[in-house]
């Protein structure tokens, strides 16, 4: 499923321009320095984490998106970071176990 | 020499923290990791440098080993990696960043000592490791990393960048 295609299916809009990538796999983490050892290539990420530095990793492992759960929206220069990256942002107001069940129903692990 | 191309994964990944120092008297920086539940605090003299406490971050390490050769490169003195942000026209890092172009990402590999005074940095096999497996699982045919040691920096002290540390993680709670 491409990352257009999971957004559509949860009704999620992007923040930020993207690359619209084929999702491999989801990681789930609020640290960025666990996102280098554990997130992987075209991967989703799923976080609380809406700091600048987030993007600086999740651009190092080539994340195709990220989600930030519970409402909480990144500053205007993590947005213009993650739209050079081509990094997909999208913001969901459930929280992470929520999103985690709706990826599950939805196929992507 | 090898002759194997390296297919490089992480291994020995540690959970710790990055703890950062100043020396009051002539202003150097020197960091280090801790493995300790909480990381020492203490200021203390070494030489010459009266170190204090600056502050510290949940950070990760780990070394990076060929799944096909065995060879394994040590990673120790790298305290942590820098997206480099720097437009200073006469520094290195800029300039490598601005002659690669769109799609160039350059990360700095960071030591532990900000003043080099003794002459050491990174590894260059460590550099040439971080390089080549980060490039490796990168799927994006218009992306590319280029990890520099922190000596390319015209002053690591001044260098623009974005520090991937866990700054801001005691914030959300």
């Amino acid at each position: 499923m491409k990352v257009s295609e999971l957004a559509e299916k949860i009704g999620l809009n992007s923040l930020a321009e993207y690359t619209d990538k084929e999702i491999e796999g989801v990681y789930i983490s609020d640290m960025v320095s666990d996102i280098i050892t554990g997130a992987m290539a075209n991967g989703i990420l799923v976080t609380l984490q809406t700091h600048k530095n987030l993007i600086a990793a999740a651009n190092l492992v080539d994340v195709a998106a990220v989600i930030f759960v519970r409402g909480k929206k990144p500053a205007a220069d993590v947005v213009e970071l993650a739209s050079r990256a081509g990094i997909g942002l999208f913001v969901a107001d459930m929280d992470t176990w929520s999103f985690a069940t709706k990826l599950i129903d939805l196929g992507i692990r | 020499m090898s002759t194997c191309s390296h297919a490089w994964s992480m291994v020995n990944i540690r959970n710790g923290y990055l703890v950062v120092e100043g020396c009051y008297k002539c202003k150097a920086r020197a960091s280090f990791f801790s493995t300790e539940p909480r990381p020492p605090v203490d200021d203390y003299q070494d030489g010459e440098h009266f170190w204090t406490y600056l502050g510290s971050f949940q950070a990760v390490k780990f070394d990076l080993a060929c799944d096909d050769c065995g060879q394994t490169v040590d990673l120790d003195d790298m305290m942590g990696l820098m997206l480099s942000t720097c437009s200073d026209p006469d520094c290195e890092v800029a300039r490598i960043a601005k002659e690669g172009g769109k799609g160039t990402w350059v990360y700095v590999a960071l030591c532990a000592d900000s003043t080099h005074a003794s002459g050491k940095c990174v590894s260059d096999a460590g550099i040439a490791a971080l390089t080549e497996y980060f490039n490796g699982n990168i799927r994006d045919a218009n992306k590319k990393v280029v990890v520099v040691p922190c000596t390319k920096c015209k002053s690591i002290d001044t260098c623009r960048g974005i520090v991937i540390a866990d700054t801001g993680l005691t914030d959300l709670y």
